[in-house]
């Protein structure tokens, strides 16, 4: 009798995997704001960050050349 | 020039088959991308394989085919997760390869606990069909924190694993708790199984951002593939569990 039990279980779920699996999910589901990015995971995304701000600091807003003294005559 | 020329020279074909079916509105699907239909069908190819390999062993419980099952299927497996591309043709196999260490596996339990193998199977689809309920309906919801959750707690259960069997390999005791059948023993036992039971979540999830994404169609198979080691996994610890509640 357990045996039975445990295999109507099996088909039941079986069943059920072949037909709700084929559906898809609902909207609670699917829109969502917090749901997994598989194509940029945490990890990556932190070494992007790292990445992108050692380039930030390496470009300075200073620009190279002679520097010029600028007189008050040449503004009139 | 008309931009029908095929129309004007031949005309409309009055065919009725062609009728209601031949309008241009209708949006074609694009064959060559993952849907969920797909990744269900392969699935059930791969359980399919799965359950012919174990009656085999079942019926004939050789540990040397065993043995090629449970080493064949992890090497098999560790080449599909780094080589999606080939899942078509290692995916069968590693349901196959596993299929013999499982068969094999079930037999030794049955001779020891009648009865285990069928409870174990039912419990296996049962899990297997609620969680796809409650990821559907949006009552599990994977996030990336769940993710880093499961991927941590599934990483601890591997290395806990593998030290117990190097402790075995070199002749040391092994981890008591693991194959204890007392309260710290089932404990260990039912947190694996609900480890292995929400890896199920984060499969069922991949499958379905994969077709919503279309994924190109080999991921059909690696999504098969990956459901079907969840179950694996999930089957042989509810197994477990089950001999130890009987011990």
């Amino acid at each position: 009798m357990t045996a039975f039990i445990y295999g109507l279980l099996a088909v039941i779920g079986l069943f059920i995997f072949f037909n709700l699996g084929k559906v898809k999910a609902s909207k609670k589901q699917t829109n969502r704001n917090d749901r997994i990015n598989y194509a940029n995971p945490p990890w990556r995304r932190k070494n992007a960050k790292s990445k992108s701000s050692n380039q930030d600091q390496g470009s300075s807003n200073i620009i190279e050349g002679k520097a010029e003294e600028i007189k008050n005559e040449d503004k009139d | 020039m008309s931009k029908h020329a095929a129309l004007d020279r031949f005309g409309r074909s009055g065919n009725p088959v062609f009728g209601n079916k031949f309008d241009a509105s209708q949006t074609v699907t694009d064959t060559n991308t993952m849907s969920l239909n797909g990744a269900v069908n392969k699935t059930g190819i791969l359980l399919a394989l799965c359950f012919c390999s174990a009656i085999f062993t079942w019926n004939n419980p050789i540990p040397t085919l065993m043995w090629t099952g449970m080493i064949g299927g992890f090497i098999v497996a560790i080449y599909t997760s780094f080589v999606p591309k080939n899942a078509g043709i290692t995916a069968p196999i590693y349901a196959i390869l596993k299929g013999f260490a499982l068969g094999a596996i079930s037999v030794f339990f049955e001779r020891e606990y009648p009865g285990i193998a069928i409870q174990a199977i039912g419990l296996t689809f049962g899990t297997l069909a609620a969680l796809l309920f409650f990821y559907k309906s949006g009552i599990i919801k994977p996030t990336e924190n769940f993710r880093l959750m499961i991927f941590s707690a599934t990483a601890a259960v591997c290395i806990l694993y593998i030290i117990n069997l190097l402790m075995y390999a070199f002749g040391a005791n092994q981890i008591g708790f693991i194959h204890d059948s007392g309260f710290f023993g089932i404990a260990f036992s039912l947190f694996v199984v609900s480890i292995a039971a929400l890896n199920l979540v984060l499969d069922f999830d991949f499958i379905e951002q994969g077709s919503e994404n279309g994924l190109p169609k080999y991921m059909e198979w690696y999504g098969a593939f990956a459901l079907m080691v969840t179950l694996v996994w999930l089957y042989l610890e509810i197994l477990r569990l089950l001999a130890k509640l009987r011990r």
